[in-house]
């Protein structure tokens, strides 16, 4: 068979290019060595198909292919899950380069190449990847044209145009079938989640944990407000909260001290969604203080937190309500008392000290506060995101000797203050603030909007939200974090954040992403009655889908059928000749059909012969044409063909009687 | 593979059936193209129902346009591997005789009316290798097909096949073309007899080789078995053809070759040695005559005298077709 047939250098060149891009594709996701494995194995390949070196041997493939699984097992424990297939996909695949021979192999590679296509997509869909994506689908495709051709007399730019057509004919299809295939509702497999988080909160805060997360310009997650949206001050973003303080640092604890209070709901109610940007954490942020849990993926706890039950993985949207002041309608239990005052035994002595003086000066719980915080206004605190380490003690040493420190620093002092006076108190981490994008109408919550804060329980009113950086650096709530202190992030995402120009760019940039993620990424079966809808259908479900898909489908076939053999026939090439055949085909319905062999003067003898009733009306034509066509230069006349043109659609020959 | 086979000459006997003998030329239109997908194909296929599978599991929209989209572009592939054949047409089919033993050459003319390149268009006789070519928009193009023989007479070849798989690879469009083609393979020259007796103005003088005489004939095409001393180099270099130069004797020997004559051989030894005379006689620009059972051919030489002799051996004794 042709297809064991040996392949030309080109297609070789053209099937390796598109597995090195696929694999290249995951260059910042994969170990080092599996990338390196890739480029060499192609770079061998190519040099041993232009004899430059030797082939590797069945033996040494063998071993190779033993080794490098061994890796992948050592590096990932698995061969299950979206990484560790990739990489054995990127390192089988390379394998199987240094034995391309045949049309077959190569055809695999390019099979292999479209795989890490899809394992990419699977991956990321974001839309800076969106070209790559192309540009691997179209390299994909011309190597498939270069293969099948299999010989090099075939010029690259006819193949990649051939490959360029056919994927932009199929461009309407694959929208059709984009719009109106029903999706599912959910998957029939859950996704292997990788449980490696990447950036965010976390359950632990320490002194200084928060400021990894501060230089990060990455967004946390976006935020869209139908109806009013809070201010600055007011958009306190609540993520964990942490009850247990080892005297060095605050932890959330696993499990449920005590019942979530009833709350009563005060002013506005904002309403939005929230997009998540995936980190594989299981917290969903809501602005303080939300009503309740969005969906019936993530969970309400007692302390108002949303924790979802699977890691989120990809880009989800929640719609959430949220009031900023809220009253508590019971008081709190003894036993959320006794644990929200809990301080370890023998730790930060001084600050013990500290609160038992302010303690026994203050009328009740809430004039201790105050004093607190006057305590933290006047006490030459100063904000800085590179304060010096904190000892043992931390809540002394930065109380009483550094006095230098950002919000987790202030919140945990202020929470271990009020813990030592006898107040119910709490440290809350999150997000504070976000930046508004005027394209796209949302705020943009970075992971240097993190922050971290206090709540103390007042008796009669409930937790009460109290921000100790804020009194130290109450500019901290009007501007980002990044205005007061752009010593935080890196060169280049200063100039981006502080250059008008480029932080306009910057952020239309993102709201095309939003588009793109609402649009494209996050389209589903909701989407898709939506568009029905939008369409004129009233209660559209799948069979309103499946009729839009099929009536989509044959209406696509039927135009590449047309599109495609359009142009197979013989084509008259100028408007004389087409003249011609109409005057032919014209005839041949009236039932006198010309011969192949016949000439126009032949063919109009014949007539007169054997159809006298048409001779006179059909003749002079067919003589006119042999005249137009053969006679001195006259075909390049337009005029006279033209009037021929004419001549020939007033024609009507009647068939015999 | 043999299943394969065996299955390819089931379809064709189907297709047969259907579609009649044919006659030159032979356009090739849709009725009688038919087209499947590849191995490669069906691996696309697995291929795109992999992702389909992965993509809607995971609601992942990227990986579900890449499916739809590289299933369009099977599909518009599909489209254009059927275009690529349609309306080629089959002018000319020539088989040219051969020795037994050697190669036949079919050649094979395939012509393209449209305004587009047809690319690798290939031929294949079943059980052989194929061979491709392009056909450029609105030309023709000539295609080989290189054919083995065995024994003398008549080879029917059956189940020639016109197909391609470009653009992409992933489906096969092809037609089989019923012409009543065959070859006339010539006995193996073979033997090492001496030459019968001369008969000429010396009888019993040996021939001399190579010039084959004096006096002037003409030209003709070069053939294997020519010697190279006969070869007319200066017109080739001039960027003529090969062509031999051939004289004739004056007294240009008359060989007779007669079946009858030779010593009790069997047939097809006989057959054999009668050709090496031939093809000898004919290089060396002698006449010759030949006579077998029941079919007398003069005396005479040349290319068309050389084949009758030749094709008269081939057939010898091989039913009332001897003609």
């Amino acid at each position: 068979m042709a297809d064991s047939a040996h392949s030309s250098s080109g297609a070789l060149l053209w099937s390796t290019a598109a597995f090195v891009a696929g694999a290249l594709l995951h260059v910042d996701r994969i170990p080092l060595w599996a990338s390196a494995v890739a480029v060499g194995c192609a770079a061998w390949q190519l040099s041993s198909a232009a004899h430059k070196v030797p082939p590797v041997s069945k033996a040494l493939q063998l071993i190779l292919t033993f080794v490098l699984v061994t890796c992948v097992v050592f590096t990932f424990h698995t061969l299950n899950g979206l990484p560790a297939g990739t990489v054995l996909l990127v390192v089988m695949g390379a394998i199987k380069l240094l034995e391309t021979k045949s049309r077959r192999d190569q055809y695999i590679v390019i099979g292999a190449a479209l795989f890490l296509l899809l394992a990419a997509c699977l991956d990321r869909q974001t839309l800076a990847r969106v070209p790559l994506y192309l540009a691997e689908t179209l390299l994909c495709c011309t190597a498939l044209v270069m293969t099948s051709y299999a010989d090099d007399r075939l010029p690259v730019r006819v193949a990649l145009r051939l490959a360029a057509q056919s994927l932009l004919l199929a461009v309407p299809l694959a929208l059709i079938f984009f719009f109106f295939f029903p999706r599912l509702p959910g998957g029939f497999w859950a996704l292997p989640a990788s449980d490696t988080a990447l950036t965010g909160l976390g359950e632990e805060m320490s002194p200084g944990s928060i400021s990894q997360l501060i230089a990060s310009y990455d967004p946390a997650f976006r935020a869209r407000f139908a109806g009013p949206t809070p201010a600055a001050a007011e958009r306190y973003w609540r993520g964990p909260v942490l009850h247990e303080f080892d005297g060095y640092a605050w932890r959330r604890g696993e499990r449920q001290a005590y019942p979530r209070e009833p709350l009563r709901y005060l002013g506005t109610a904002f309403r939005y969604s929230v997009t998540l940007v995936p980190d594989a954490n299981h917290w969903w942020f809501a602005l303080d203080t939300v009503v309740r849990a969005p969906s019936s993926e993530a969970s309400l706890t007692y302390d108002y937190d949303l924790i979802s039950s699977e890691p989120v993985t990809h880009a989800i949207t929640y719609e959430a309500v949220s009031y900023t002041h809220t009253e508590a309608t019971e008081p709190l239990p003894e036993t959320a008392r006794r644990m929200e005052t809990q301080l370890p035994l023998n730790r930060n002595p001084r600050t013990r000290e500290l609160a038992a003086n302010l303690r026994a000066r203050a009328a009740s719980d809430a004039d201790f506060v105050r004093k607190v915080i006057e305590f933290f206004r006047t006490g030459g605190f100063q904000y800085s995101l590179t304060p010096p380490r904190l000892d043992f003690d931390s809540v002394d040493d930065f109380l009483f000797r550094t006095r230098e420190g950002f919000c987790g620093h202030y919140a945990s002092a202020f929470v271990a203050l009020m813990r030592a006076g006898g107040v119910p108190a709490r440290v809350v981490t999150g997000y504070q603030g976000g930046e508004w994008n005027p394209i796209g109408k949302y705020f943009v919550v970075r992971q240097s909007d993190a922050h971290a804060w206090a709540e103390v329980w007042i008796d009669g009113r409930g937790w009460r939200r109290v921000d100790p950086t804020a009194i130290v650096a109450p500019e901290r709530l009007q501007r980002g974090i990044l205005d007061i202190l752009p010593g935080a992030l890196s060169g280049t995402t200063r100039l981006l954040h502080t250059t008008p120009l480029f932080a306009k760019l910057w952020q239309e940039w993102d709201a095309l992403n939003i588009a793109w993620t609402e649009s494209v990424v996050k389209f589903d079966l909701n989407s898709q009655l939506g568009i029905l809808e939008r369409l004129g259908l009233r209660a559209a479900d799948w069979t309103a889908l499946v009729v839009a898909l099929g009536g989509g489908l044959v209406g696509w076939l039927a135009w590449i059928a047309w599109h495609v053999g359009h142009s197979a026939g013989p084509r008259p090439a100028d408007p004389l000749a087409r003249a011609y055949a109409r005057l032919c085909k014209k005839l041949a319905r009236a039932g006198i059909a010309r011969e192949s062999y016949e000439g126009p003067i032949d063919y109009g003898a014949r007539i007169a012969r054997s159809r006298p009733d048409l001779a006179s009306r059909v003749e002079p034509l067919l003589a006119r044409y042999a005249q137009l066509r053969y006679g001195p230069a006259s075909a390049s006349v337009p005029d006279e063909v033209d009037a021929f043109r004419r001549l020939v659609l007033r024609c009507k020959p009647s068939h015999a009687s | 593979m043999i299943v394969r086979r065996l299955l390819r000459a089931r379809i064709s006997r189907w297709a047969r059936r259907r579609q009649g003998a044919d006659q030159l030329p032979v356009g090739l239109h849709r009725r009688r193209i038919y087209i499947l997908p590849t191995r490669a194909g069906w691996g696309f296929a697995l291929l795109l129902f992999c992702m389909f599978v992965a993509g809607l599991n995971y609601g992942n929209s990227t990986a579900l346009f890449l499916t739809f989209w590289l299933g369009g572009f099977a599909l518009v592939g599909m489209h254009r591997c059927h275009r690529n054949l349609l309306g080629i047409s089959l002018q000319a089919v020539n088989a040219a005789p051969a020795f037994a033993g050697s190669t036949s050459r079919v050649e094979l003319t395939l012509d393209n009316a449209a305004t587009f390149a047809r690319l690798r268009i290939e031929a294949d006789l079943p059980g052989m290798p194929a061979s491709a070519t392009d056909i450029a928009a609105r030309s023709a193009a000539r295609l080989t097909l290189e054919v083995p023989t065995h024994t003398r007479g008549r080879l029917q070849v059956d189940g020639l096949r016109l197909s391609t798989a470009l653009p992409f690879g992933l489906f096969r469009a092809w037609t089989w073309v019923y012409l009543p083609l065959e070859i006339i393979v010539y006995p193996r020259p073979r033997g090492s007899l001496p030459l019968p007796n001369v008969s000429g103005m010396t009888p019993g003088t040996q021939v001399r080789g190579g010039l084959g005489g004096d006096e002037w004939l003409g030209l003709r095409n070069f053939r294997d078995g020519d010697s190279p001393r006969q070869v007319a180099w200066k017109a080739y270099a001039r960027g003529a053809a090969l062509l031999v130069k051939e004289y004739c004797s004056a007294n240009s020997p008359e060989n007779r070759f007669d079946y009858e004559r030779l010593p009790k051989l069997d047939v097809e030894r006989r057959l054999e040695q009668l050709a090496v005379w031939i093809v000898d006689a004919e290089n060396r620009g002698e006449r010759y005559a030949l006579t077998l059972p029941g079919t007398q051919l003069p005396l005479d030489r040349g290319p068309q005298h050389r084949h009758q002799c030749l094709r008269a051996l081939a057939l010898f004794g091989l039913g009332a077709a001897n003609g």
